[in-house]
């Protein structure tokens, strides 16, 4: 629910509750004090007959009037003055009219009196008043909600600007968020505040990502001092003859090590946005120059190698094109399987590469996240996916991933950036 | 030859100093840009092993002064950093070749190697170990003087074992040199057996004496012995 709905059904409930209570009161407020009026008057119907009795020690002779009934009749007993509500029909049918009663001694009779006075004006000029009441509680409603749907979705304006920059956002980017200072005192906060915090995320973020490359860069050398030295170590053989497959298996681990970290500083390049992509690529080329350099590896797993390759021109980076290219067939060919099958298509600005594989499905979601391994066994250090993820999305282009009938299949589509 | 190694950390510039000079090489080694700035404006090297990231400098520095003062040192830089553009201004200052660390000494003896035939500092372009010899610029190889035909990784196999004869190579070292740092096949020591097993026959099949030795199944040396 929005804010403004929210802040509409409380205001409007509010104001038909308060207009309610208030019309009512205002509704016998009014009606009492026309009673009290009417009573008044037939107070001084009262007087004047009493006067003319006392004059006259007769009763006065009824004239007819419209708004006004009189009887006499005998009184049995003195009656006290009192006032009623009754209905009548000297005019029309059940009319209600307010009736004082009394006793008068007149000509040694005691007669009760019965002035009347019909209701119907008061009621109905009270069904004008309220009825402008409703009227006025209907208007008012409308237009405080014209108001506030008018207003207040221009007042919130800034508001829905600031998320939509929000949402644009992206740490990586690497630009500050420029909020502007605004007229309105809680929007200019707001502002501010995520300014700020953006400023401070920002420089975190820089910080870890500084850490993360000099982290790299500092670990390379070390990383040779070791490698080096298990060279000079191999040229002992009095050691090797003991020793051959502890250096060995520390060898291996510094390779992966020292490729890990390679990949790693690549990732955090290609994150950085540290490559121009201003170069005119040849994809067909690149794509079959790391097909020739495959070629042993696929000759020797016996895989059938097919390429229907379309000459395409991109704007990108030869660096980048070749490490998207060769993750990619490095993968078709590793989790392939003897005898199996690769098939590269590179058509209308997509790039299709299908392999065999015994393995299942990939993961939808943990494909392309770093360190993501199909099954334990892999050799991969599960960054080369990730690689490529990062280098389609700082080209702008789509990566798709599908699976059937045992054929993994990788879809790269270049978009607007074939010519 | 005397090469000129300027690096800064204490034990990877005594391992190549080490590994260069059982390699016949004569050695220098400094480890500070002052040190490295002196040295080779006093003298002349036919090789430079030069890091980039210098105590007090950059290595890049050093390039510049040896190309305004005209010298012809061959250069080879190691870096922490595979930084394209470093590479990219390295080469473009008159390096010779680029090398990222962590790298093995015998890919680094092999690139000296081309470095110093490039320059034709070793009078010849042949490679000779007993009686094989390579051109190195025909990509030639005969074995007494009869020609055999070699396939470009036995060809690139035997370059490297004779740069780096006598000295153990591992399969994992050899597998990098042959198809570089991209290729991390589980199978690649296969390759390379193929390749080794290939090469040997030929050579044996010319009359060479058997210079290929496995050691202990971690790796293979070329020697005479």
């Amino acid at each position: 629910m929005k804010l403004f709905d929210k802040y509409n059904r409380l205001n409007i409930t509010a104001t038909i509750l308060t207009f309610l209570v208030g019309s009512c009161t205002f509704y016998f407020l009014l009606h009492y004090i026309f009673i009290d009026q009417l009573d008044e008057t037939l107070q001084t119907e009262q007087q004047e007959i009493l006067a003319y009795v006392k004059v006259h020690n007769e009763l006065p002779e009824i004239i007819p009037t419209k708004d006004q009934y009189i009887s006499y009749g005998p009184a049995i007993g003195n009656v006290n003055t009192s006032f009623l509500n009754v209905k009548n029909n000297y005019d029309k049918e059940d009319e209600d009219e307010r009736e004082i009663q009394f006793t008068v001694l007149a000509g040694g009779k005691n007669y009760l009196v019965k002035v009347d006075k019909p209701l119907e004006e008061t009621e109905s000029l009270l069904k004008v008043i309220i009825g402008i009441t409703i009227a006025m509680i209907g208007l008012i409603l409308l237009v405080g909600y014209l108001i506030n749907r008018v207003v207040i979705r221009r007042l919130w304006r800034p508001f829905y600007e600031t998320i939509d920059k929000v949402k644009t956002y992206h740490l990586t980017d690497q630009e500050t968020l420029k909020l502007e200072k605004l007229p309105i005192d809680e929007f200019s906060l707001l502002n501010q505040s995520i300014n700020e915090m953006v400023d401070r995320i920002q420089q975190d973020y820089g910080s870890l990502k500084n850490f993360t490359g000099q982290a790299a860069h500092e670990m390379q050398t070390p990383l040779a001092v070791v490698r080096t030295k298990l060279d000079l170590l191999m040229q002992s053989e009095a050691l090797l003859e003991k020793n051959a497959q502890h250096i060995t298996d520390i060898e291996k681990a510094v390779q992966r090590l020292s490729r890990l970290h390679q990949s790693l500083l690549l990732l955090t390049k290609v994150e950085n946005k540290q490559f121009m992509l201003n170069e005119d690529v040849a994809l067909d080329q690149t794509i079959n120059e790391k097909l020739a350099e495959y070629a042993e590896m696929t000759e020797a797993l016996d895989l059938h190698v097919s390429a229907r390759l379309q000459p395409t021109q991109i704007k990108f980076h030869h660096h980048l094109a070749e490490i998207l290219v060769s993750n990619l067939l490095n993968n078709a060919i590793r989790y392939n399987v003897a005898g199996g099958s690769i098939d590269v298509t590179l058509a209308d600005g997509n790039l299709t590469i299908v392999n065999t594989s015994t393995n299942p499905q990939l993961d939808d979601n943990g494909l392309f996240k770093r360190f993501y391994r199909g099954s334990a066994a892999e050799e991969g250090n599960g960054l080369g996916l990730s690689i490529v993820k990062q280098i389609c999305d700082m080209a702008g282009y789509s990566i798709k991933y599908q699976y059937a009938a045992n054929q993994h299949r990788f879809i790269i589509g270049f978009g607007p950036n074939v010519f | 030859m005397k090469i000129l190694i300027v690096e800064d950390e204490p034990s990877l510039n005594k391992s190549m100093v080490d590994y260069l000079s059982a390699q016949q090489y004569l050695c220098e080694s400094v480890s500070n840009y002052r040190d490295a700035l002196e040295k080779t404006e006093l003298y002349q090297y036919d090789c430079i092993v030069l890091d980039i990231m210098l105590p007090g400098g950059s290595g890049l520095q050093i390039l510049q002064a040896l190309k305004s003062a005209n010298k012809t040192d061959g250069v080879i830089i190691i870096s922490a950093k595979n930084e394209l553009d470093d590479k990219i201004k390295g080469l473009s200052l008159g390096a010779d070749d680029y090398l990222t660390k962590p790298f093995h000494l015998s890919e680094l003896s092999v690139r000296i190697a081309a470095i110093l035939r490039r320059k034709n500092l070793q009078g010849s372009n042949l490679l000779t170990f007993e009686e094989i010899t390579v051109d190195i610029q025909a990509r030639a190889v005969t074995v007494n003087n009869t020609a055999i035909v070699l396939t470009r990784k036995e060809y690139e196999l035997l370059v490297y074992f004779i740069i780096n004869k006598n000295r153990v190579l591992s399969k994992n070292t050899i597998a990098e040199h042959l198809w570089g740092d991209d290729m991390d096949m589980a199978d690649n020591y296969d390759f390379i057996y193929a390749h080794i097993k290939n090469l040997r026959k030929k050579l044996i099949n010319a009359d060479a004496a058997d210079y290929i030795k496995s050691i202990y199944g971690m790796g293979y040396k070329f020697s005479i012995h």
